[in-house]
């Protein structure tokens, strides 16, 4: 996705009399690491495509956006271990001539301690968190279509990580990546996937509060799980775990090496458990 | 495999401490960049580590350098196409990369932006070789004993970086780097300068005027051995301290061996956290295994003390009943008696009445409701048929479960059980009780064998009977009170009256005698029939 941009970005440069007036720019912002020993990252998008991944090469982040600078203008902000990044509107108003959407493409700094908090709207967002050694994570998004994969073992511990998903489809990886002690969902309307598959280097809780929707669990054979739920018109399909009084356990629980305690709050629609390899 | 890692780690930091400006210090280090490209314009943005910060830009037909204009140039020329393949080049770029090909880059020849173009390479050269007049004199002696040492070096991760600064933090810039190789200070030599040794083996005999930094390796001082200044070393260890360290011998690594045996002891005590925990839930769930299988100490009494309970509370139901059924004999007896006389007579037609009427109930309260909604004049109605008509309903169910109630009790007055002597059927209360006794006897039995062991199948089974009397009791009952309009009406146990049904017969005839003077065969057979009576 970064070379589509780049490349874009370069035959925008390139052929500058090929632009149209919508006033599209692309702007390509770097810094480099500076010994920083953590960073706090807020990241801001409203609408348009989204991507982050870590980034390589000493870099404290590389951004790729394209925008429409009569609309919005990039943020990028550094100050002690604070980095603000993003894209601001730039008027107020309803704007309903625009059926285009920009893009920002986020690489962060690898294996720098990080407390990351992203927020976005409508965006369709591709995320891989691995390699990015989070202590803190808070992702709130709109009405969007997210996919947030952790593809490497976070080296830090995050105490805990928050996910405040709007109406969205959801989808998330690798979560046991995270290194987390506790994941919070908090669903509005949607679909919504969570893969507990990844390295869970300590027992975890898994808490899950969920509107109106489906909620898919895929959790890797060998995982222990124990499922709790407090649910109104919500039904169940809870394969491969067994009921011991008022919870659901995974076979396996009392041996396994890892235990992930999931408490679901839902109040209409479905919830399944899918295990996987 | 840690100590491999670690050793790389610190080497690399050390190259990268030691070795700045070997690589790239012929240009100034780039912290930020910026490179933003519109139709009207396109700009390059830089910050070096001195914190200057430097910004060209093409923008709507004129050359900005640091906000001031330079030049001007035309929109699709040479120059801008050229600025603006340069920057796509650039997005990709960083550092170093970036800065050798800003500098190597040179605009078009012989167009007619050749001043510009000019003015805008040499404001590109001058902003990134600035550094080279800076760079210093004097650079550390390094000695690395093989290529693969130093590519191990140079493949490490600046992850260690900090340690490394703690372990140079104030050592001098003369310094002695060696890489992967013992090193030995004979005795009576001298070496001016601090000395760092990393993934090797430093032997002292002679004197080091300055510190020693030992990493991954090991250190040896001997007995005439003199350090100046401090001895660090981390990760390494210290073979033999017999000479003289003025300065002092400093690990580096102890606070990060705190730090580490404190997270080994918080883990420790989180897994003891742990244990103790499952433990407690063991505990819980075999206490609660031990409740729900029966098997505590407690639970003959437990089935005991449910199976009298069980018992005192038929009794006691039994005992609220029958004052009920009193309070229905003294007040609503003929009813009563005329509802119990349908129920015995007709119980089948009753049944079947009853069960309609069971399924009927809440449509009826329904329709009704809505009937008596649609007009103003209904609701006051409506407002006490909502609750009147359950009330109703109900007490009609009493009612007719207390009738068969009665029955039953002057059956078993009739019968020849043993224990029914004291049901006198004279007294329709007596009757009563005993009938509500009877109806309930199934529980009861049901209840005391359920304190014996190994019959709880028996006492399930009593308890099912009981369910099935009660029930088919309250739908007999019910149905007698509704073809007897609540034992208002007494045609259906009359009309299985054989005397009564004569006499009504008779007297039909009679009737029919004296009003139709027509028929006079009938009158004489009527009187023939009188005559046989």
């Amino acid at each position: 996705m970064r070379s589509n941009l780049i490349a874009v970005a370069a035959a925008l440069l390139v052929v500058p009399l090929g632009a149209d007036a919508q006033s599209w720019k692309t702007v390509t912002m770097s810094q480099r690491l500076g010994g920083e020993d953590d960073l706090r990252v807020s990241v801001r998008y409203g609408a348009g495509l989204f991507s982050i991944r870590s980034a390589d090469g000493g870099l404290l982040y590389r951004m790729n956006l394209e925008y429409d600078e009569d609309r919005f203008e990039p943020v990028a902000e550094f100050s002690g271990n604070r980095l603000e990044l993003g894209v601001e509107t730039r008027r107020r108003g309803l704007d309903i001539d625009s059926d285009e959407a920009g893009e920002l493409e986020l690489e962060l700094a690898r294996g720098i301690p990080m407390d990351l908090d992203l927020e976005f709207g409508a965006v369709r967002a591709d995320l891989d968190l691995g390699g990015l050694a989070l202590t803190d994570l808070d992702l709130s998004t709109g009405a969007s279509e997210s996919e947030v994969d952790v593809s490497e073992p976070n080296p830090s511990r995050l105490e805990t990580a928050r996910f405040e998903v709007g109406a969205a489809e959801f989808t998330a990886r690798n979560l046991g990546n995270l290194n987390a002690d506790r994941i919070e969902v908090d669903a509005g309307v949607g679909s919504i996937t969570l893969g507990l598959e990844g390295r869970w280097q300590r027992d975890a809780e898994v808490d899950i509060d969920m509107g109106l929707g489906s909620l898919e669990l895929r959790i890797p054979e060998g995982l222990g799980v124990r499922l709790r739920k407090d649910s109104f018109l919500t039904s169940l399909d809870s394969q491969g775990l067994v009921k011991r009084g008022d919870v659901y356990e995974s076979l396996d629980w009392d041996r396994a090496d890892r235990r992930v305690t999931i408490e679901i709050d839902a109040a209409f629609g479905s919830i399944s458990v899918v295990w996987v390899n | 495999m840690y100590r491999l890692l670690r050793s790389a780690f610190v080497a690399l930091g050390l190259a990268a401490l030691v070795l700045p400006g070997g690589l790239d210090a012929q240009l100034r280090e780039i912290v930020t960049k910026s490179v933003a490209a519109s139709s009207s314009g396109a700009s390059l943005a830089l910050t070096f580590a001195d914190d200057v910060d430097f910004e060209l830009s093409f923008d709507g037909g004129t050359v900005y350098l640091d906000g001031e204009p330079i030049g001007t140039y035309e929109r699709g020329s040479e120059l801008d196409t050229a600025w603006r393949s340069l920057l796509g080049e650039a997005m990709a770029l960083e550092n170093g990369a970036l800065a050798e090909r800003l500098v190597a880059w040179e605009g078009p020849d012989g167009s007619s932006d050749g001043d510009v173009a000019r003015a805008v390479d040499a404001a590109l050269e001058e902003a990134l070789q600035v550094a080279l007049q800076d760079a210093p004199d004097e650079a550390p002696q390094v000695s690395v004993s093989d290529e693969r040492t130093l590519a191990r070096v140079l493949l490490g991760s600046v992850g260690r970086l900090s340690l490394l600064e703690e372990a140079l933090e104030g050592v001098s810039s003369d310094l002695r780097v060696h890489v992967g190789e013992d090193v030995v200070i004979p005795e009576g030599s001298v070496v001016d300068g601090s000395m760092v040794v990393i993934d090797g083996t430093l032997r002292v005999g002679g004197e080091i005027r300055g510190d020693v930094v030992v990493v991954d390796g090991a250190i040896e001082v001997l007995e005439s051995g003199v350090i100046d200044g401090e001895a660090r070393v981390a990760d390494a260890r210290v073979l033999r301290n017999v000479g003289t360290i003025r300065g002092g011998l400093v690990d580096v690594l102890e606070e990060e061996r705190e730090v580490e045996e404190e997270v080994r002891e918080r883990l420790r005590e989180e897994i003891r956290a742990e244990i103790r925990r499952d433990l407690r839930n063991e505990i819980r769930q075999v206490t609660r295994m031990e409740h729900d299988d029966g098997f505590s100490i407690m639970t003959p009494f437990h089935a005991v003390m449910r199976g009298v309970g069980g018992v005192v509370e038929k009794m006691v139901m039994i005992f609220i009943l029958g004052l009920v059924g009193a309070g229905f004999l003294a007040f609503a007896g003929e009813n009563m008696e005329t509802i119990a006389e349908t129920a015995r007579r007709s119980p089948g037609r009753a049944a079947m009445v009853g069960l309609a009427g069971s399924f009927l109930l809440i449509p009826v309260w329904i329709l009704g409701l809505i009937a008596l909604l649609v007009s103003i004049v209904g609701i006051p109605v409506a407002i006490a048929w909502a609750p009147l008509f359950p009330v109703a309903a109900g007490l009609a169910a009493l009612l007719g479960y207390l009738a068969v109630a009665q029955n039953t009790g002057e059956w078993l007055a009739d019968s020849s059980f043993p224990w029914t002597g004291w049901i006198r059927k004279s007294n329709p209360i007596f009757t009563l009780v005993g009938g509500l006794v009877g109806l309930a006897l199934a529980f009861m039995v049901g209840h005391l064998i359920s304190i014996l062991p190994f019959l709880g199948f028996i006492g399930n089974l009593l308890f099912a009977a009981g369910f099935i009397i009660t029930i088919a009791a309250i739908q007999i009952g019910f149905g007698a009170v509704l073809l007897t309009r609540g034992g208002r009406r007494k045609e259906y146990y009359a009309a299985y009256d054989p005397d009564a049904a004569w006499e009504a017969a008779m007297s039909v005839d009679v009737e029919e005698e004296d009003d139709s003077p027509d028929t006079g065969v009938g009158g004489v057979d009527t009187g023939k029939g009188e005559d046989d009576a």
